[in-house]
């Protein structure tokens, strides 16, 4: 039989009640819809990841923010370069074992697998950009008013035509 | 997650969202999603096994090409069979979580929205 996946398994008990009670008071959205408009083997891919990641000489993402004020998330977003690694970078994320990134980053943000399936042909090109937010975001307005947009114009730049998001 | 792939698809890109959490991404209307049972540190798989992480970013790609209708969640046959978190000693714990061991009754703002704008712990 095929696997249907446990949207609960690895949340304690007090997140999955406010995960299944924010799912409930969701009202019904329209979805958007963009059809993937040439082969895979010919698509440019970009990686945007809400672990938190900032390239060590970057500036970190504001966790003493988040201490003083536990409601409030950074709403910005680093650039991390193809090619970049675990030596590269740091993550700054609150709620998650960011060491386990930090040891091995495709864990969260899988570059070298995307070059290795360029190199088989299965992708055509890996961006040159990808993207890090961090995800712990209660009132995302000006993540998605800002951040957003300067992603999609660097993306837009680019020619990246799939968009691959990986959340922790 | 759910609602920045919203956005990169209205703006002309074809997205996939891997979720940990699909029946809760499916709610705020990601376009296509990849579900997986693994653990939120550490989406892609274990730290250096590269086969297994090379298995899992192609299965999520090929939503791209199979998901046929906007909504729709592709369950990947990945299992986890190693504890949630692999690596002994102490992680800090989420300062949200820190506020709410102190001030209990927070934790019912928190499961229904209703987020303040500050609380200073």
């Amino acid at each position: 039989m095929a696997k249907t996946v446990d949207s609960f398994r690895f949340l304690d008990l007090a997140s999955r009640k406010i995960v299944k009670s924010w799912m409930e008071r969701e009202p019904k959205h329209d979805i958007p819809w963009t059809p993937l408009r040439k082969p895979l083997a010919e698509c440019t891919v970009a990686f945007v990841s809400s672990a938190a990641i900032a390239l060590k000489d970057d500036q970190p993402f504001d966790q003493e923010g988040e201490r003083r004020n536990p409601w409030w998330g950074d709403p910005s977003f680093r650039i991390i370069p193809r090619g970049a690694t675990e030596r590269d970078v740091r993550l700054y994320h609150l709620h998650i074992d960011t060491r386990i990134g930090e040891q091995d980053l495709d864990c969260v943000l899988p570059l070298r697998r995307l070059e290795e399936l360029r190199a088989e042909g299965f992708v055509g090109q890996v961006a040159p950009s990808h993207y890090a937010f961090m995800g712990y975001l209660l009132k995302p307005k000006e993540f998605l008013e800002r951040s957003v947009p300067a992603m999609i114009a660097r993306m837009k730049q680019e020619a990246v035509d799939v968009v691959a998001l990986v959340p922790v | 997650m759910g609602l920045a792939a919203r956005e990169f698809e209205a703006a002309g890109f074809a997205t996939v969202t891997l979720s940990m959490i699909p029946n809760f991404t499916a709610s705020v209307g990601a376009p296509r999603i990849a579900a997986i049972e693994h653990p939120f540190s550490s989406p892609m798989g274990q730290a250096g096994d590269a086969q297994g992480q090379r298995q899992v970013l192609r299965a999520v790609l090929e939503v791209l090409t199979t998901a046929q209708r906007p909504g729709e969640i592709v369950h990947l046959p990945f299992e986890w069979t190693e504890p949630p978190n692999p690596l002994p000693g102490h992680v800090e714990k989420p300062p949200i979580v820190q506020l709410i061991k102190r001030k209990p009754w927070l934790y019912l703002k928190f499961v229904s929205g209703d987020i303040p704008e500050a609380d200073t712990p």
